[in-house]
């Protein structure tokens, strides 16, 4: 097996809630207490992403996805754990070293309303990418690229001197995407890409984004909570609850024998044309907040099939026959 | 269809928003019944004026928004022609409304309880203990587990799932012959969905109350409702049985909508797209409002809007259908 | 969206801003007034018919003389003269120059002060928001006349009457728009916080762009908006600020005579009958001051996006 192009290893991330030292201390019991809570987002993460592969990341809110995208991107650094990129190390890169990775890692966003800068014309928008990461360029060169850039997303070159406002929600993501084409990356994470947008105007990016796959030799980390864009689009599937991976598998095998009993149960709940009403597998409860983790499995408050082992130990990812890795003690022990 | 007179009928409802440059129509000719305990789903994507629809039904439509022309007949009673006062003796009573965001119903500073008791008295000259006997009832018919406890708290102690549950037992309350759902489970995670959906359509079975769902997602009209209405542009372009709908849809936009789904497509192949966006109300195009972005177009439907025609139990505003129906009625005309 | 590109003229003509301006009669109004100070005030030595600085032209027998319409009026001395006999339609021209001097110079001064320490409060966060915000609040405590009182006080003491009429002005200038920094700084922090969750500011990190960059050209301009509403409002009430020092003697001298120092001039002849020389320009700096606040009033009413968007 060929290394890598992103490993993340063993990445956690807490987001600390209890503010300053001052606002730690408690009184109570006649005592001063120093209390710390923090938010468990994502709990040891171990995820490698091959070159020209799309790994999809699927998960319900709360679950940690797009704290590993960001994690990943170096917008949030992680409490524990490391990311490498083409084999060095890069989460703890300062200043100009980060710079070559930015070129190569670039990132699609999930609101297309809020992700363009209301006050920059799409021209400029396009140009300072390409003008900041290669000042040898020439003026004519840049505008070029950008023509090519907006030509290859789908919008007229001719619409350069208008604001983002202008254009329609689609339109939007589209340039977005082209401003993250115009540094040409090699890697691309989206985060939930297509979930504020239309059905019908869904398929026309999703096809973007596998178009410029094909064209670009791109490798996607792609983040969403819809896992029949998942099978679509996705060459392989982790599922994550309440930040960890339960589940990571081929796309194919994830959906034709799902293992673990939240991807069935997720798997379930996604209405299908077919069916002619809800027919689901239910979930007892509801899911915990990652302030209070369960001990053991995090998802056995839910599992119908949870034992005292459960309860107790934490499951790791272990391969199974079919190919799939799964999480899960059931599974592990044949029960399921 | 067993009785005559359907419960609710709104018969060619234009609906005018006055903003600056004059008026925008946001819907034209809408026309459609619904029985008693029926379920009817209403589709289209944002922007199409499902959401205006579904808030002219109980003649709500706030200002700059106003009702043009065409009847809301309810137990033969116009609502549009309705003084504000029959009207409110109507909403929430007779018609119920669930918005897809829990806190536009629930007011964040008063327990559940409090807002239960006082939608019932609003209505009903009883006790607030006999009232609250009615909110516990309500909240155990919707699963809400510990009722009683329930009742003391506030909106914001409840997780999402708990509150739209909440919601749909004060649509309850009072014993309503129509709930009106604007997106109710949009905002929520998957699995949750499922449940809510599920418990949404055994309610309406159980108590015989019909629904009119607002959604953009076509898998949960298809598992939830038995008739349905598609709207493009302001606009019914096709409605009938939903399992007839889906399975053989007429109208290209229709089609379009069902094949850009990505449980439709090949997986890992490119999905159906239909080129283009909706139009904004500001510039709706003439004849058809779908013709920049069908295959089908042709000079007819840039001129003329199309009339409604049936083709099985569906009723298709497109002249591509219609043609159709016309060259299989002549071959066969020809074959006999 | 028929035409490829709009020119800037066109974008503003079909803008919000310019729609709710014509139909907004108080506006129109507050904005010619405004214009025609402005203009009044800019080329006031072309307008007055005297030099109220000029001490050669002023002549002390013409005193105290009423406006036109009363008994004793002068035809050269449309709005009457002051007690040393210059003219007052000179002196409140080129007063209304001083006070709007002094006003804009102040807000220029306070924008560049709050807009630098608020983008850094507001992106930065952390310790610099806690050290920067403290200092503002401690700023904001003083009150702005107390600070004034105290440094002119000290100012005049140390450089004696005439030099202090000479650095008058900037003196002005400095200590209201040292005063007043706070109140735009809060605006800007505050907008600041709204915009950095926005994800153009997540996009524009990912590109790698370094902090001042993504401060100065990515977030600044988006701010933008309530920074104008306020600074319009903080220009009357510069305009105030210093109308009230010189009202107290601290402010500018009856050499160069503001507003304020006009009608603190006349003050003292208000008993003898001579009311003019403190009305007059009293009914300008209320004008004046009335039309600027009209103006931030409309403009926060239209740039309120919650108004119209929503």
């Amino acid at each position: 097996m060929t290394s890598p192009l992103v490993e993340i290893r063993g990445l956690e991330k807490r987001f600390d809630l209890s503010g300053s030292l001052l606002e730690q201390i408690t009184f109570k019991n006649g005592r001063f207490q120093r209390k710390q809570e923090a938010v468990h987002a994502i709990n040891g993460v171990d995820l490698q992403v091959q070159k020209g592969e799309a790994l999809c990341v699927v998960g319900e809110s709360g679950c940690g996805k797009s704290t590993v995208a960001r994690t990943v991107m170096g917008l949030l650094s992680p409490s524990a754990g490391e990311v490498h990129y083409g084999g060095s190390r890069i989460d703890n890169l300062k200043g100009r070293d980060v710079l070559p990775y930015r070129r190569k890692m670039q990132m699609i966003f999930q609101n297309p309303y809020a992700s363009l800068n209301p006050r920059m014309t799409i021209q400029q928008t396009l140009e300072e990418p390409i003008h900041f990461h290669r000042p040898e360029l020439a003026r004519s060169e840049v505008r070029e690229k950008v023509q090519e850039v907006m030509q290859s997303v789908g919008i007229d070159p001719d619409w350069g001197s208008r604001f983002g406002h202008e254009f329609s929600g689609g339109q939007r993501q589209r340039i977005a995407i082209a401003r993250a084409l115009a540094v040409d990356p090699e890697f691309i994470v989206a985060d939930e890409p297509i979930s504020a947008l239309d059905v019908s105007i869904q398929a026309q990016v999703l096809n973007l984004l596998m178009e410029a796959q094909e064209t670009r030799n791109l490798t996607y980390l792609f983040i969403t909570h819809d896992l029949a864009v998942v099978e679509h689009f996705g060459t392989r599937v982790a599922v994550m609850y309440l930040g960890r991976v339960c589940e990571l598998a081929d796309t194919k095998t994830l959906f034709a024998e799902p293992r673990h009993p939240y991807t069935q149960a997720l798997l379930s709940a996604i209405p299908k044309l077919e069916d002619d009403r809800p027919n689901y597998i239910r979930l007892q409860g509801e899911v915990p907040t990652p302030v209070n983790l369960p001990s053991g499995c995090v998802f056995h408050g839910r599992c119908p099939y949870a034992n005292e082992r459960c309860r107790q130990e934490i499951p790791q990812l272990i391969a199974t026959d079919g190919g799939a890795q799964v999480a899960c003690h059931a599974v592990e022990e044949g029960r399921l | 269809m067993e009785n005559n007179t359907p419960l609710l009928e709104v018969k060619d409802l234009d609906v005018r928003f006055a903003v600056r440059g004059g008026d925008l129509t946001a819907l034209r000719g809408i026309s459609f019944s619904l029985d008693k305990g029926e379920r009817l789903g209403l589709v289209g994507e944002s922007g199409a004026g499902k959401s205006v629809a579904a808030f002219s039904i109980l003649n709500l439509i706030a200002r700059p928004g106003y009702i043009a022309g065409g009847q809301i007949l309810f137990e033969g009673r116009d609502l549009a022609a309705m003084s504000e006062r029959e009207l409110r003796k109507i909403r929430g009573n007779r018609i119920a409304m669930i918005f897809q965001d829990p806190m536009m119903t629930l007011n964040p500073v008063l327990s559940i309880g409090t807002q239960m008791v006082e939608a019932i008295k609003a209505h009903r000259r009883i006790s607030t203990k006999a009232a609250r006997d009615i909110a516990v009832g309500k909240l155990r018919k919707v699963q809400i587990p510990s009722p009683e406890k329930r009742l003391d708290q506030y909106p914001h102690e409840l997780s999402g799932g708990m509150r739209q549950r909440v919601i749909i037992a004060i649509a309850l309350l009072l014993d309503p012959e129509i709930i009106v759902a604007d997106e109710p489970t949009t905002a929520l995670d998957v699995t949750i969905q499922a449940e809510i959906m599920a418990l949404l359509l055994d309610l309406c079975e159980q108590e015989n109350v019909a629904l009119m769902l607002i959604t953009h997602d076509l898998g949960v009209v298809s598992q939830v409702t038995q008739r349905m209405l598609v709207m493009y542009s302001g606009r019914i372009i096709e409605q009938g049985p939903t399992r007839e709908i889906i399975n053989d849809a007429q109208h290209p936009y229709t089609q379009g909508l069902i094949n850009a789904l990505p449980q439709m497509g090949e997986p890992g192949a490119r999905l159906f797209q239909i080129p283009g966006s909706m139009p904004s109300l500001k510039n709706v195009p003439t004849g058809c409002p779908f013709h920049p972005r069908c295959d089908f177009a042709t000079d007819q439907c840039r001129q003329t809007m199309p009339e409604y025609v049936r083709s099985g139990n569906v009723d298709v505003a497109c002249y591509e259908v219609s043609n159709l129906i016309e060259q299989e009625k002549n071959m066969q005309e020809a074959g006999s | 969206m028929t035409t490829a590109t709009l020119s800037r003229w066109d974008r503003f003509r079909e803008s919000f801003l310019w729609y709710s301006f014509k139909r907004d009669k108080v506006a129109i109004a507050s904005f010619v007034v405004l214009v025609l100070m402005l203009l009044a005030a800019i080329f006031a030595p072309l307008l007055a018919p005297t030099n109220p600085y000029d001490l050669a032209q002023i002549n002390i027998m013409n005193s105290e003389l009423p406006p036109i319409g009363m008994q004793g009026a002068d035809s050269a001395f449309p709005l009457g003269t002051d007690a040393q006999g210059r003219d007052m339609l000179s002196t409140i021209l080129y007063g209304t120059r001083v006070s709007l001097l002094i006003g804009f110079g102040a807000v220029v001064l306070q924008a560049a002060l709050g807009i630098l320490f608020g983008l850094l409060a507001g992106y930065l966060g952390g310790r610099v928001d806690s050290i920067l915000m403290r200092i503002a609040d401690v700023q904001l405590s003083f009150s702005t006349l107390m600070v004034a009182i105290i440094v002119g006080a000290v100012f005049k003491a140390s450089f004696g009457n005439l030099m202090f009429g000479e650095i008058a002005i900037y003196m002005l200038i400095f200590i209201i728009g040292v005063a007043e920094w706070p109140q735009i700084a809060r605006t800007v922090r505050a907008s600041v916080l709204a915009e950095k969750k926005k994800e153009y500011v997540d996009a524009a990190k990912v590109m790698g762009f370094r902090t001042n960059r993504i401060m100065f050209r990515h977030i600044l301009p988006n701010t933008l908006s309530p920074i104008f509403v306020i600074a319009t409002v903080q220009i009357a009430n510069a305009i105030i600020s210093e109308a009230a020092l010189s009202f107290l003697g601290l402010g500018m001298p009856e050499t160069q005579p503001s507003l304020g120092s006009l009608i603190k001039s006349g003050f003292d002849y208000i008993q003898s009958g001579s009311w003019w020389i403190t009305l007059i320009p009293g009914l300008v700096l209320v004008v004046l001051v009335l039309v600027i606040n009209l103006l931030g009033d409309w403009l926060r009413d239209v740039m309120n996006p919650r108004l119209y968007k929503g």
